[in-house]
């Protein structure tokens, strides 16, 4: 069978070395088929529209230079077998080049017809070979994911059925029981929760593994989150009497992040504090801003437990990894906590890092980035490069009428959102994103230009028309209020972008306030009920 | 300790839960936790019989597993939707399967709340019963 002609892109300024190209290809037994281009740009618009089967490349072009000329080929077309074809013998850069995914480097004065139809040929084999590999990696990993998911789905049934008939021996309901038979069964029940865990972090990391980890951010008040962390985890900490502490710098921005996913790592990073803290030790958890970044808020869970070993520090976030000092009875999980955390840290754009010294203890600190309500505000809360007189803050809070929700809620939600954002005017006020909030209760603010006298035709136009909704109708409610944003009297010394970071400010103050005297009214409900 | 959760509102003493699992002792344990909390309950093993139960029985909740023979969870959801004497019936989802892939279906289909198993059954009474407190609130005929 004869073969097909080898499509080659030929991406060359110099006529003469095209030609010389061109010549030493005709030379060769093997048909080809020559196009060739003088720009980088017309070359990547060829690749587009018709994939060659080699590329063979020039790196200086009229519009780019370098290993930027690769870098940009391999961008467009990672799957592309491409041949450099260098004036001048460059081991440095033919090194990097192959290592960026170039399949070889070639100098164009020792090029013979022999030579350069054996890399071609060659590049064309690895490159294919390359690609099946990647293939075969995917499926494999998806194989995995698959299995992973039958077998934690396998796992959960008869793991409830030892839950559900330990907790109906340690509920009476299967007849009565001695104190000690309960303490037995209680031992049972922590085990199958401790199982179940183990289950859901599996599912997480190989999720993290394969890219399929997501996250849904919203405009959240960060100390709201730690405290709810904090809350959730001390009881644990009151059993070893170990102390949580909360400090937190003045004026922490909105953040922009996933609220559960944040509280995930939150909890995570606290239950590990807790368990490597002796008892009677501390916890603090730190929330602060850092001159250097204003763009993101840093968060720090430290304890003075034993420390880690500066051999296991660099280890700490990789998969499955267990410190073998503390395998003394204790059960630790899988060794995931800290690489789910880390992963999703970095999904939000964050980073994840730990300082440690033994004996003394341990301090994780990761970042997140804040909602950048200033940039939004500026042109909202300015007016001839003034502040505007009067600025309010518009609360709409939408309730389920009944717990647990009925319908599709979130769709409602959502639904509501995008009324709003056509109750307001689209220049004068800014539709903050949904805010994060504890239980099925949605909260959206709307920072709006204008007095409190006038700000009462909004709030009628919102109830009208959101409270009109027929989905919302059935299954919730809707109330607005609204309350004055302080403006800086003392503008004078200050530029407007000062003057609207302190509005803004103001705005992230009023909505902290607000989101903690609904939760901690929460809190309450949930320490009586203990 | 006791599993007892003092009522608000109205009794749900006599209230009916239609359980619709395919394992037989796991639907053994929800039936005697169920009972224990002083409601009634039928149950079907899959989803075709969960269909023809909800008619015959008219239960005020159903507690519905997702992996079923004859017709998913998903399929029983739809057709009580469909259904004008049954879809305002609350359905509270419990499933071995993944709530990341299921809790948003389960809801957008019509279900009440989703819990994984094992789920805590404190917090499935209480979800149990503020369902049905609604659900009468909906004008849902409960026992008297």
């Amino acid at each position: 069978m004869p073969d097909s002609p080898t499509q080659v892109l030929l991406i060359e300024d110099n006529p003469g070395d095209a030609d010389l190209v061109r010549l030493r290809l005709t030379e060769s037994r093997r048909p080809v088929d020559v196009n060739c281009v003088n720009r980088l740009s017309d070359a990547l618009a060829q690749i587009e529209a018709k994939p060659p089967s080699v590329v063979l490349l020039d790196l200086n072009l009229p519009d780019s230079h370098g290993t930027e000329t690769f870098r940009k080929v391999l961008e467009k077309a990672p799957d592309l077998p491409v041949v450099i074809l260098s004036g001048q013998e460059d081991e440095m850069l033919a090194m990097k080049a192959i290592h960026q995914g170039v399949q070889d480097y070639l100098v164009k004065g020792d090029m013979t017809s022999r030579n350069l139809e054996r890399s071609m040929r060659y590049a064309v084999e690895r490159q294919a070979l390359l690609r099946s590999l990647e293939i075969s990696r995917k499926q494999q990993l998806e194989f995995k994911n698959q299995f992973l998911s039958h077998v934690s789905h396998e796992l959960r049934t008869p793991l409830t059925c030892i839950h559900q008939y330990a907790s109906l021996l340690v509920d009476g309901i299967s007849g009565p029981i001695s104190p000690e038979q309960r303490d037995h069964l209680q031992v049972i029940l922590r085990s199958v929760n401790q199982l179940h865990a183990m289950i859901r972090d599996l599912l997480e990391a190989t999720r993290a593994e394969s890219g399929k980890l997501r996250i849904e951010p919203r405009c959240l008040a960060l100390v709201e989150l730690v405290r709810q962390a904090i809350a959730m985890i001390r009881p644990l900490a009151l059993d070893k009497r170990i102390s949580v502490e909360l400090e937190s710098s003045d004026h922490i921005p909105l953040l922009y992040a996933d609220p559960d996913r944040v509280l995930e790592v939150l909890i995570n990073l606290l239950d590990n504090a807790v368990k490597f803290t002796p008892p009677e030790g501390r916890v603090t958890v730190k929330l602060n801003m850092q001159e250097t970044d204003p763009e993101f808020a840093y968060v720090s869970v430290a304890d003075n437990g034993r420390g880690i070993s500066p051999e296991a520090l660099p280890l700490i976030f990789e998969r499955l990894y267990q410190d073998p000092d503390s395998v003394d009875g204790n059960r630790n999980g899988l060794g995931l906590g800290l690489y789910i955390a880390k992963e999703l840290v970095n999904l939000h754009g964050g980073r994840i890092w730990v300082a440690s010294q033994p004996g003394v203890g341990t301090t994780f600190t990761f970042n997140l980035p804040v909602y950048s309500l200033a940039k939004l505000l500026f042109p909202v809360i300015t007016h001839q490069e003034r502040l505007r007189n009067a600025i309010v803050l518009v609360r709409v809070h939408l309730k389920p009428l009944a717990r647990p929700v009925r319908g599709n809620w979130k769709e409602v939600c959502r639904e509501s959102l995008e009324l709003l954002r056509r109750c307001v005017f689209v220049d004068k006020d800014l539709v903050l994103p949904a805010i994060a909030t504890n239980g099925p209760e949605d909260t959206f603010y709307v920072v709006a230009s204008t007095d409190m006298g006038h700000v009462n035709i909004m709030i009628t136009r919102i109830i009208e028309q959101i409270g009109a909704l027929a989905s919302l109708k059935a299954i919730g409610t809707v109330t607005a209020n609204a309350r004055p944003v302080p403006i800086p009297t003392d503008g004078s010394d200050k530029s407007l972008n000062q003057q609207v970071e302190q509005v803004a400010r103001g705005v992230t103050d009023l909505v902290v306030a607000d989101l903690t005297s609904t939760s901690s009214f929460n809190q309450k409900e949930k320490t009586d009920v203990n | 300790m006791s599993t007892e959760i003092k009522d608000e509102g109205p009794n749900f003493d006599r209230a009916k839960i239609l359980i619709v699992d395919d394992d037989p002792e796991l639907r053994m344990a929800l039936k005697l936790r169920l009972r224990a909390n002083h409601f009634e309950t039928v149950s079907a093993s899959d989803g075709y019989s969960a269909i023809a139960l909800a008619q015959k029985e008219r239960p005020n909740l159903i507690i519905l597993d997702l992996g079923l023979p004859a017709g998913n969870g998903f399929t029983v959801l739809k057709r009580l939707q469909e259904s004008d004497s049954l879809s305002h019936i609350p359905v509270i989802v419990l499933t071995a399967r993944d709530p990341q892939a299921n809790e948003l279906r389960s809801l957008d289909s019509g279900a009440t709340a989703f819990f994984q198993k094992p789920a805590d059954n404190n917090e499935l009474l209480q979800v149990i019963r503020a369902s049905l407190r609604s659900a009468s609130a909906w004008g849902a005929a409960l026992p008297s």
